[in-house]
């Protein structure tokens, strides 16, 4: 068929090839002019529009008798957007749809959407689907590629060794020489087309058990039964072999050539470095050099996690739990026994809120005992942040960090701060109450914390004047919705952080903060407010999703950064919406939407109007 | 309309106007139109012969009515010439399951009926369907024409006053913004003739 039609972009490659010939052979190409309303609100729309070329607004139904500025635009569609879907199958549209430009598009009317939609389940759930099903129709494509690949690693490319292989004929004492010069414990000797393993342990049986002497042959120690698995088994599989065989050594062959030896050390070693083994090892960590080779490690496995795709809230939340571990233990290698009951590590801001992925920059204080008397305290909390420094975590910017004595602070000091912060709600004081709400304990004695964040739930509660100014902060920034005609800022890209995550993270702190919620994670605040009935609960999942999507699709373009610029980069919060492919746009744009509609529940809630 | 082709037509019309296909000469009172293309095996209609038809009605001016399109493949003529081959890009075998030429104008007539038609240098089209329309059926086409680069150029002629205008397909389509969809295939280049004349009937034509 020869309609301009892209079928290779989803949703519609979902459709079977018979399906696309019902799609192309009703398809008709409509044109507009510029303004004019290409589906208006309450009527049904004619079907599912594609763009070809141009631009089409969607806007409130009252707003195309308004003048241009007072107009509230929700999105701009530009070419291979598609809209009118979700209104086809309501049977009447809630927004007016308005060619900015002079547009022509596709149209598949709705009767054949809905003929499509019904016989192809996939297709229809892209368009039926609230916006959290949509992502989970994007998660799904990703997860099992993610899985197979952090988990399941192969034998071929992970830990296998080169084997040492010695011919017939040497003798036990040569080979020995030549596994202490090769540092193996292991080797393979020939004989005539088969091989046979020889181990330090075959060695000393046969010089001390059986007597032979050191002249003897190691193809006649050997043992020729060897246990093989293929180059591209799973590695979880060979370790379930080798349990199975109560062996530590396997072969890897690839179809009948020898590739290599698979030690369990090397196996374990391996998992043990990819997954939260590494938390035991920070628990068993004695000393501070103990500990640093784990929080090393911890890079590595950021740096896997991420380059793998975990989920963003697994590897989100797992990252989180491992740099708490790893701050406790050296506050606890550090702190003096006798002084840890009277102090507390507090964590803050994203570290507070476990929604760091990349760099944790340190955000913590030390909350005191009012009273305590602890000469060192300086010198110990500044080799604490120092120590942290070394281990990867970059001192924080603003200096909230136990270092500074502004930030270790007597119980008394710490309530009086918050006091004053609260009163005085503006610039500095805003932030510095914003990162202290999302503070959660560490180490040390949490009673003390736990103390200071309920006297302040009390100490606001109702306060509906803080609140509500409190709230405010996070319409500060507009919502980035009309980008998508991607005329302006075209190079910067978008500030999803003051576009989308900062408007949620902030405007759910504040309900957070209202409704005394103890959880200091996003997500799990949300599904407090949820239960407690403070947040309606689609909104409530929608913003979940909201969130996740911007923090994934931030760290996806970091990462790509940093990948081809070898170093990260100071607009971390940039995303170039011109890279993301459509399914990403569609659902950012929805994720927009979301924090739109999340900035109105706000509005309305803490009377923010005008 | 050429002054020739109108006196054809108003005869043919008295001699048939009254026949089977009298719905043909009818005026036509509708709001539709037809973009046509065929593509020949050369560009002299005295010995160039149809392999492909296309046609897409245009509806108010405004829609393209893909769903509605007319995509007639012919049998291989018997003289197909391979030097046209490499621009249209259709060879013998490509036409191996394709319909006679008697069929197609059936199918043509049905589809067109007395809408006025549209292409691009159509007067070509006209006259070559004609060639095969006379041994059959006694007639012509009937239909009013409507020539794109005369629209265009009725359009574009007074930005250049005594300037040459450039009526070239592919300049048309690009002044005036268009993809160009599937060129050199009959119904392609229908589609595309169809999204001209809806622009710059409709659109904003200030700017080119």
């Amino acid at each position: 068929m020869t309609t301009a039609f892209n079928t290779s972009k989803p949703p519609f490659n979902l459709l079977s090839p018979a399906e696309l010939g019902v799609l192309q052979n009703n398809l008709d190409i409509a044109y507009f002019q510029a303004g004019e309303v290409i589906i208006k609100a309450g009527e049904p729309p004619e079907g599912l529009h594609i763009l070809l070329k141009g631009r089409v607004a969607e806007e409130d139904e009252q707003d195309v008798a308004r003048p241009e500025e007072l107009r509230h635009t929700y999105v701009h569609y530009t070419a291979e957007d598609y809209f009118g879907a979700w209104s086809s199958m309501r049977g009447r549209a809630i927004h007016n749809f308005v060619a900015v430009e002079e547009t022509i598009c596709h149209i598949l009317p709705t009767r054949i959407l809905l003929e499509l939609v019904d016989s192809n389940p996939v297709f229809g759930d892209y368009f039926r689907n609230s916006f959290a099903g949509r992502f989970q129709l994007r998660s799904n494509g990703n997860v099992s590629q993610d899985m197979t690949e952090f988990m399941l690693a192969r034998v071929g490319d992970s830990c296998m060794r080169e084997p040492l292989i010695l011919l017939e004929g040497t003798c036990i004492q040569d080979a020995f020489a030549l596994m202490r010069e090769r540092k193996v414990d292991c080797l393979l000797v020939r004989r005539g087309g088969r091989y046979g393993m020889v181990t330090g342990t075959d060695m000393l049986t046969a010089l001390l058990q059986q007597g032979l002497s050191a002249a003897t042959d190691v193809a006649d120690i050997a043992s020729y039964r060897l246990i093989q698995v293929g180059h591209d088994e799973y590695l979880f599989n060979a370790l379930v072999l080798m349990t199975e065989h109560r062996i530590e050594r396997v072969v890897v062959k690839d179809d009948q050539e020898l590739k290599g030896i698979l030690e369990l050390t090397d196996v374990l070693s391996y998992f043990s470095n990819h997954s939260h083994v590494l938390g035991l090892r920070i628990d068993r960590a004695q000393t501070v050099e103990d500990l640093e080779e784990v929080a090393t490690g911890l890079n590595d496995l950021v740096q896997g996690l991420n380059v793998h795709g975990v989920k963003v809230q697994f590897a989100m939340e797992l990252i989180a739990t491992m740099n708490e571990k790893v701050m406790a233990k050296l506050f606890n290698l550090l702190v003096p026994e006798d002084i840890q009951p009277h102090v507390c590590l507090i964590v803050m801001g994203s570290e507070g809120r476990r929604e760091q992925i990349l760099k944790t920059d340190q955000d913590n204080a030390v909350l005191m005992r009012n009273g305590l008397s602890w000469p060192e305290k300086q010198s110990v909390l500044e080799a604490f942040s120092r120590i942290l420094a070394r281990f990867g975590y970059p001192p924080c910017p603003g200096g909230v960090m136990v270092s500074n004595p502004e930030w270790v602070l007597s119980l008394e000091q710490w309530t009086q701060n918050l006091r004053h912060w609260s009163q005085q709600a503006s610039g500095d004081n805003l932030l510095r109450l914003a990162i202290a709400v999302d503070a959660h304990a560490v180490a040390g004695n949490a009673a003390l914390f736990k103390a200071a964040r309920n006297w302040f739930f009390r100490e606001m509660s109702s306060n509906q004047i803080f609140f509500s100014h409190f709230a405010r902060a996070a319409l500060n920034f507009s919502t980035p919705l009309t980008f998508f005609g991607g005329i302006k800022n075209k190079e910067h890209g978008l500030d999803i952080k003051k576009g989308g995550i900062f408007p949620i993270v902030h405007g759910i702190r504040t309900l957070a903060l209202e409704h005394k919620v103890l959880e200091t994670n996003t997500f799990k605040r949300i599904d407090q407010l949820i239960d407690s009935q403070q947040l309606p609960e689609k909104l409530g999942l929608d913003l979940v999703h909201a969130l996740g999507l911007f923090i994934q699709l931030r760290l996806q373009q970091q990462l790509e950064r940093m990948k081809s610029e070898g170093a990260s980069d100071k607009d971390a919060n940039m995303l170039v919406v011109e890279r993301l492919d459509r399914l990403d746009r569609d659902l950012l744009r929805e994720a927009l939407h979301v924090v739109k509609e999340f900035k109105q529940f706000l509005t309305q809630r803490y009377r923010l109007e005008g | 309309m050429s002054l020739f082709r109108s006196l054809r037509v108003w005869r043919e019309r008295r001699q048939h106007g009254d026949g089977p296909f009298a719905a043909l000469f009818e005026p036509y009172e509708g709001d539709e139109i037809v973009s046509l293309d065929c593509e020949t095996t050369s560009l002299n209609v005295a010995e160039a012969e149809i392999l492909t038809i296309g046609a897409v009605k245009i509806r108010k001016q405004r829609r393209v009515m893909l769903s509605d399109r007319l995509d007639i493949k012919l049998k291989a003529p018997a003289n197909f010439r391979r030097e046209s081959v490499p621009i249209h890009k259709i060879r013998a075998m490509d036409l191996a399951d394709g319909v006679d030429m008697h069929e197609a104008l059936q199918m043509l007539l049905a589809y067109i009926g007395n809408r006025p038609l549209l292409g691009y240098y159509v007067n070509f089209d006209l006259r070559m369907l004609d060639k095969y329309m006379r041994p059959q059926f006694g007639f012509g086409l009937p239909n009013k024409a409507i020539e794109l680069s005369e629209v265009y150029n009725n359009i574009i002629k007074w930005r250049y006053p005594g300037g040459h205008v450039d009526l070239r397909f592919d300049t048309i389509a690009s002044k005036l913004d268009l993809p160009i969809i599937e060129r050199h295939t009959a119904l392609g280049d229908a589609i595309t003739v169809a999204l001209m004349y809806v622009r710059l009937t409709q659109g904003d034509c200030g700017v080119l």
